[in-house]
């Protein structure tokens, strides 16, 4: 116990001092808080329930869609605001900037839950690979219909609001990075004090046994429909902060961005090791760092190298980050090992 | 629970490697003026991307070949830091703020398409860094009130204006019928608005109005439309694949319309890559070789499209000499503010009023170009199936008449 406040205390000073101390990295770390939560997020289903889902990137998109429209629509018209040929400048006062940001960041949280929760029990009724193809038609559907919506920009793009003119020039970057901690923190919380109930071992025993589960007289269903539903919160919430830090939504290349963000939270949590509660942390951050590195260093060849990476982590590393640590090292992670017995298997290997 | 320290040196190994990374360059070091870029390297604009990279190269080192800069009574150089942005308004946004925080460049280039230019300028615009852009054309750019964006290029809906003007022109004054297809980005939708201008002043009908997908690569669909509707003008526009797209499958489908009105065929290469097909195609452009503006560095046109060939092995596009034309606009901006001050530099920006080999240049206050008109140029075949880009309107440089309407496919 001791250990563990000692962790989170260095992880939380880390987080609050980080933009202070790396000002230049302030847009890489918002970002990286960002996989993190998605990362997290999309293993409840993947990793924990095993239902793999390509829909995730649905609600991050609908999320980032609909923070900046309340953000817009409470205070102008949203039809002149994204018309391109607008000739008025709308300017946000800080005090219109803020409200509309917290407005916007509660409905866009709370609409995908009850989009996930509708989704949900019309599809959680497929399951393995039927699943996941229909989750992957989800983003792309998305992205075609919010691409042809006057309303939010259609092919044109969404500007969201700027940053108003207070602060400073790190201004906009501290706001949105603690934005982000904050999301993460909170993810994370929630997430840890979820797992540590009985809905996790509910999860894991849908993903390893569904109908086994069923005969025990789990509502499968309805469980699953709840694991969705969290997932769609966090998620949604992430999508209204990333709009507002990259300043222009695109309906197929930023908001439902099924090709990178929605494969990239699959990787990252795989990455890191599915099914654990660090895993998806550690993945994110890992995968984030490699992918600057690789931009900076091999530019031109960043997605040979991401591949060559995937394929290793593939080969080398099936569970992951955690669950290979897990597997050389079972102490450390408070397995008791019996000697005898782990040389018998490695006999029997 | 040991797995504790793992994560604990997890986390100390993340904070050394980040205070580690070099935090370097600055934007003006010794005798070298440091412009950042994000590029479209890879992605959906990868083609266009390397014409705007090949344009801003090719003025780099002719620039600095004869002369440099002089701010100050010191020479300098320009030297470019570019990132691939991977056609990513998402990415290009994160670019640019790593190019002022990280790299510490205090003066950027455009990157490629409207798309991106709108995702990087609040950015440029936030740090007070003057971006000189060359494509993005949207008119959305130019009515955000950005101070510190400037583009060489006319606004996206005047790019096929001309065309719909000529069209009902030539059908009497009256107005025509309209088919249109446009890709769901921010330029085409703005291209789309202008037709929608045209049309309505005009007095014409859109008959056909639909969306391509951005990963465009069939529109056999609409085309199966204007078949049947047989409108006296089909408007296309996404980009190079949105020429090439249009050109295959209406050679397929020999689709008959009297006028084809298009953008990006030069960026497409259009008359190379499919020869007569590609005949009586009417293109927007932003420059051609044979137009008469004039330059001290380039000297004209042909001389830099000749140059361009032989450095780059192909006739440059519009979107490398708009990109070249870029670095000339930094450099006459420099030498007039005589300063690294950015409000200077921008200041001597928004008071820039000069003649290039790609045409005359004079911000307005908006940060559009408003010197310098669209051209158009239909592609001709001579009888050896040899194509090449005829400028057509306006009258003022063409140097060859508009074929039109286009012959039936049974005739060609």
């Amino acid at each position: 116990m001791n250990k563990n406040v000692i962790l989170y205390a260095a992880i939380l000073i880390f987080g609050l001092a980080a933009p202070f101390v790396f000002p230049a990295f302030k847009v890489q770390l918002s970002i990286l808080c960002v996989l993190i939560v998605l990362a997290t997020t999309w293993n409840i289903q993947g990793g924990e329930m095993g239902y793999n889902t390509f829909g995730n990137i649905l609600f991050y998109g609908l999320g980032m869609y609909l923070c900046a429209s309340v953000q817009v629509g409470m205070f102008f018209p949203l039809a002149e605001w994204t018309e391109s040929g607008g000739e008025k400048t709308f300017v946000h006062t800080p005090t219109q900037f803020f409200q509309g940001m917290a407005a916007g960041l509660v409905v866009a949280a709370v609409v995908p839950t009850i989009v996930a929760g509708l989704i949900g029990y019309a599809i959680l009724g497929l399951r393995g690979h039927y699943f996941a193809i229909c989750t992957l038609g989800l983003g792309v559907a998305a992205g075609e219909i919010s691409g042809g919506i006057e309303i939010i920009g259609a092919g044109q793009g969404f500007t969201t609001p700027p940053f108003p003119n207070v602060g400073g020039l790190e201004a906009r970057g501290e706001f949105f990075y603690f934005l982000s901690f904050g999301a993460l923190v909170l993810t994370f919380i929630a997430v840890r004090a979820i797992y540590s109930t009985r809905f996790r071992l509910i999860l894991n025993a849908i993903r390893d046994n569904e109908d086994k589960a069923e005969a025990m007289g789990i509502e499968t269903m309805k469980y699953k429909i709840i694991g969705w539903m969290v997932s769609a919160f966090f998620c949604g919430l992430a999508g209204g902060i990333m709009g507002g830090l990259v300043g222009y939504i695109d309906s197929t290349d930023v908001a439902f961005d099924g090709r990178e963000m929605g494969v990239f939270m699959v990787l990252m949590a795989i990455l890191g090791g599915k099914g654990t509660l660090w895993g998806p942390v550690i993945g994110a951050t890992v995968f984030h760092i490699f992918k600057e590195g690789f931009w900076t260093f091999f530019l031109g060849w960043q997605y040979v190298a991401l591949g060559v990476l995937i394929v290793v982590i593939v080969i080398y590393f099936p569970e992951g980050i955690m669950g290979w640590l897990r597997e050389k090292y079972p102490e450390r992670f408070g397995e008791v090992v019996d000697e005898a017995d782990r040389k018998a298997q490695v006999e029997l290997k | 629970m040991k797995i504790n320290k793992i994560i604990l040196s997890f986390i100390s190994a993340v904070a050394i490697l980040l205070s580690t990374s070099v935090v370097s360059f600055a934007k003006v070091v010794g005798d070298k003026i440091v412009l950042g870029a994000a590029i479209s390297l890879t992605g959906k604009y990868s083609s266009n991307g390397v014409h705007t990279q090949n344009g801003y190269n090719m003025a780099v080192d002719r620039i600095n070949s004869m002369g440099g800069v002089k701010v100050g009574g010191k020479t300098y150089k320009f030297e470019i830091i570019y990132y691939d942005d991977e056609s990513n308004p998402k990415r290009a946004a994160q670019l640019a703020e790593r190019l002022i925080s990280q790299d510490g460049v205090e003066f950027m280039l455009g990157p490629y398409s409207s798309g991106l230019t709108k995702a990087i300028a609040p950015v440029t615009e936030k740090y007070g860094v003057p971006m000189v852009e060359a494509n993005g054309a949207s008119r959305s750019l130019f009515t955000k009130g950005y101070k510190y964006l400037f583009a060489v290029l006319a606004p996206a809906n005047l790019y096929l204006d001309v065309a719909i003007r000529t069209a009902v022109e030539l059908n009497g004054g009256k107005g025509v019928r309209i088919a249109q297809a446009f890709e769901q980005d921010a330029f085409s939708q703005d291209v789309r608005l202008g037709i929608l201008d045209a049309a309505k002043e005009t007095g014409s009908e859109i008959i056909i109005d639909d969306k391509l997908p951005k990963e465009l690569n069939d529109m056999a669909a609409t085309l199966v439309k204007v078949k049947q509707m047989k409108p006296d003008v089909l408007v296309v526009s996404g980009h190079t694949k949105g020429a090439l797209t249009a050109i295959r499958q209406i050679a397929e489908m020999k689709v008959d319309v009297p006028m084809l009105a298009m953008t990006h065929c030069d960026a497409a290469k259009l008359s190379k890559q499919h020869g007569k097909n590609s005949q009586y195609a009417l293109c927007a452009s932003q420059w051609h070789k044979t137009l008469t503006y004039k330059d001290n560095f380039f000297k004209d046109g042909m001389t830099y499209a000749a140059d361009f060939q032989k450095e780059f092995g192909y006739d440059p596009p519009y979107q490398s000499a708009e990109s070249s034309a870029a670095l000339l606009v930094f450099k006459d901006a420099f030498e007039r503010a005589n300063s690294f001050d950015q409000k200077k530099v921008r200041d001597a920006l928004a008071a820039t009023n000069m003649q290039t080999f790609y045409g005359n240049i004079k911000f307005a206050p908006g940060g559009q170009n408003v010197d310098k008109p669209m051209v158009l140029f239909q592609v001709m075949c001579d009888g050896a199936g040899k194509c090449e880009n005829k400028v057509v309107a306006p009258l003022k440089w063409a140097s060859a008449k508009l074929i039109h309407p286009i012959p039936k496919w049974s005739d060609r």
